[in-house]
């Protein structure tokens, strides 16, 4: 019987097919309404979008068909689009005057299933039915099979795109089907029955994100999602959907900023608050999870999966624990920059862990820590010291590992360098890259970073959370290395501020490094000179490692001088309790610098 | 008087001052809307009226805010494209281009002429549908087929 109401129902479709009309022309709204009662259509209509977006949020359901004008006063056509896509899930249409195809381009990036010119004909109003039937139409085929069924609804429509809207419309088509029962939801779908329609809150978000990182952007399929994300009465549809909403917002953002290290995706939920992790860089696990990583991780898709990065999805928290084997300073460094790093590579290398605090300086998320200390960003900004800052909210996990990292004579340290890990856009930690990328650019020069900070990693942790590295940050790779070049990285707290181009901003960053003389210490070559000045060997490890509260800003200025960490004063102790482990202070101070933002990188990474 | 509305009609097409549009318009009015064209026309012509009027005034004050001015018109465009008035809409695409150009004496010049289309058909179509209201209203909304 149900068939039987479905067919009859479905006949009438699409007469009664429930559109709602946005323009705020009155003169053209009234012709498009009156061209829908034509076709006999339920028409409703209004001028404004702010009200339209009322009337479906009331009640979803009450509508089949959007067609909206472009030209709004009160509210971008796009961008109402846009919300219905993401909040309703129903087809739009758009409306325009503008033939301009980068209009109609940009309908369809935002999801329009249609653009249509104005004046509208008849004609073309008279086909719009399809593309409900052809949401609807998906989970029809994909639960029943049975195509003859709703003849006119193509059913057979095979189109396999939308899965999202596979749900909806069933919804839909239950509504639109009184008589519907259930029966038909068997069918369709085996997702559900009249499941209710999915709503994508943030922490439903953030399980998502965490999940898509965990896998692996590119590699991440529903099911998988889905059994990460472990939530009752979410199908797979659902996740489908929606993951495939999210890359295209993703694409869309990415397009949109090269540069903007990942920020969308933070953006995408706002997510990436959580970031958090970072801090404890002692290895902590970079809380890469869920929104942290995802920013980063979502960021990072859209760069070339750095190595580095790469890294960070993995759940393994990104904690710098996993840096094991540094993706040779993948880690972070944008993808742009990470070519500079090359350094990097090295990285933590040595310290199995060293590798994982990069591995956390992916974090971009951790970013967002680091972004407290937006000192660190000022530091990392200004000097070009890649102010692995924003790493060194990943850092802190290498503040442990640090030492290793530092000590790990590759001052490859900033092995961060490299891997031209894409920088996470939206990742925040794709601005540590970046910042790692200047770093490990000048570090690399140094090469031989001394791991000062080894040991001192740990001291550096604190540094941490002032200012995630500074390390070289990179003058502005990352964003907010802005911040002092202190480079300092954090992990060195002492790390005098090894930004030598750090500018004193690490002392927000180091917090007590005073970097001072990375302000312009650049002893060598700014900053990343500083890394360079790595080849002070451990000095910069030192002073990374060695005051945890000089944050890394590890002068890496003071590298140049040869010791930042004179400068910092705090250098010493840190360059001391780096030193331990390797080398000379003095190197430190000067090498270290070039370390120190290297360090840290290692640390980082 | 039928067929004096029906001239009427046909010299306003041949004018060029209706198109095509228009007679899409008439195809929808029926009984279920039997005034449908005069509705739209009134319609049309209060938002353009209030329009031009802003545009005036941006040109009056003087500063001559291209972005703002393309808006308008492009707004203005677009009811006159689905009313069906084609010298106003001609009117309108020049403006645009000397807003684009930057060519204030060109966008001062057109909007003028563009007033005056815009009074021009705004008098004959008020014109047409007394006429068109006083031969019966099935006759006049019909064209003849």
């Amino acid at each position: 019987m149900t068939v039987e109401q479905d067919f009859v129902a479905l006949d009438q479709f699409p007469v009664g097919m429930r559109v709602l009309a946005v323009d705020d022309d009155q003169t053209c709204l009234r012709i498009l309404e009156t061209l829908l009662h034509r076709c006999q259509y339920h028409v409703t209509t209004t001028n404004q979008a702010q009200k339209a977006l009322e009337l479906l949020r009331e009640n979803k359901n009450m509508f089949d068909l959007v067609i909206s004008d472009v030209d709004m006063p009160d509210m971008d056509g796009f961008k109402l689009l846009e919300l219905v896509g993401l909040e309703m899930d129903l087809p739009v249409i758009m409306l325009s005057a503008h033939s301009d195809p980068k209009y109609v381009m940009k309908g369809v990036t935002h999801g329009a299933c249609d653009y249509l010119l104005k004046p509208v004909r008849i004609e073309e109003l008279k086909n719009i039915w399809q593309h409900v039937v052809r949401s609807k139409g998906l989970d029809k085929n994909r639960g029943s099979n049975n195509g003859d069924k709703r003849d006119g609804l193509g059913n057979e429509v095979a189109a396999n795109s939308d899965q999202n809207n596979g749900r909806a419309n069933r919804k839909r088509k239950d509504q639109y089907n009184e008589d519907e029962e259930e029966e038909r939801d068997d069918n369709d779908d085996s997702s559900a029955q009249k499941k209710p329609r999915v709503v994508w809150t943030v922490e439903l978000h953030k399980k998502f994100v965490a999940a898509v990182n965990q896998l692996g952007f590119d590699k991440a399929m529903p099911k998988r999602i889905l059994d990460l994300m472990n939530v009752e009465k979410l199908t797979r549809e659902n996740v489908a959907s929606h993951l495939q909403k999210f890359r295209l917002y993703l694409k869309r953002i990415s397009g949109n900023q090269q540069a903007m290290m990942g920020h969308s995706d933070v953006h995408f939920l706002q997510m990436s608050s959580s970031l958090g992790g970072l801090d404890g860089y002692h290895h902590r696990q970079i809380p890469v999870g869920t929104s942290q990583f995802h920013g980063g991780a979502t960021a990072m898709r859209s760069f070339p999966p750095n190595g580095i990065l790469g890294r960070l999805n993995t759940p393994s928290g990104i904690g710098v624990r996993n840096l094991s084997s540094p993706p040779s300073g993948i880690f972070l460094l944008n993808q742009t920059d990470i070519g500079k790093f090359h350094h990097v590579s090295s990285l933590p290398l040595n310290h199995s862990d060293g590798g994982n605090i990069l591995q956390g300086l992916p974090m971009p998320l951790e970013f967002d820590q680091l972004q407290t200390n937006s000192n660190i960003r000022n530091m990392n900004n200004n000097n070009n010291n890649k102010s692995i800052s924003g790493n060194s909210m990943a850092f802190p996990s290498f503040s442990t590992q640090q030492s290793s990292l530092i000590g790990a004579p590759n001052n490859n340290l900033l092995v961060l360098e490299g891997h031209p890990q894409a920088s996470p856009q939206g990742f925040p930690g794709h601005q540590i890259n970046k910042r790692l990328e200047h770093w490990s650019n000048a570090v690399s020069s140094s090469s031989t970073l001394p791991p000062p900070v080894q040991n001192s990693n740990n001291s550096i942790h604190h540094q941490f959370d002032v200012s995630p590295l500074p390390q070289h940050s990179k003058p502005d790779s990352l964003e907010w290395n802005n911040g002092p070049t202190s480079y300092s990285i954090p992990f060195c707290d002492s790390a005098t501020a090894l930004s030598p181009g750090l500018d004193t901003n690490p002392r927000a960053f180091c917090r007590n490094i005073d970097f001072n003389s990375n302000a312009n210490a650049q002893p060598g070559g700014g900053f990343y000179d500083s890394l360079q000045m790595r080849q002070y060997g451990p000095n910069t490890d030192a002073i990374l490692s060695s005051n945890p509260k000089e944050g890394f800003i590890v002068g890496q200025q003071k590298l140049q001088s040869g010791f930042l960490v004179a400068e910092a004063g705090s250098l010493d102790d840190i360059v001391n309790s780096t030193m331990k482990q390797e080398q000379s202070q003095g190197d430190l101070s000067g090498g270290d610098l070039g370390y120190g933002g290297f360090s840290s990188l290692r640390t980082c990474i | 008087m039928q067929r004096q509305v029906a001239l009427i009609k046909q010299s306003l097409f041949d004018q060029g001052y209706l198109d095509d549009q228009f007679m899409e318009l008439e195809e929808l009015q029926d009984d279920a809307n039997p005034n449908f064209v005069e509705e739209v026309a009134t319609l049309y012509f209060k938002d353009s009226a209030r329009l031009i009027n802003n545009i005036d005034q941006a040109l009056e004050r003087g500063s001559f805010d291209f972005n703002r001015l393309d808006s308008y018109m492009h707004q203005f465009k677009g009811s006159s494209t689905s009313i069906g008035a084609s010298k106003v809409k001609t009117e309108c695409t020049m403006f645009r281009e000397y807003c684009r150009a930057g060519n204030t004496e060109g966008c001062l010049r057109t909007f003028q002429q563009l007033k005056k289309e815009h009074a021009t058909l705004r008098k004959k179509l008020e014109h047409y549908f007394q006429l068109a209201r006083q031969a019966g209203p099935k006759e006049t909304a019909r064209r003849p087929k």
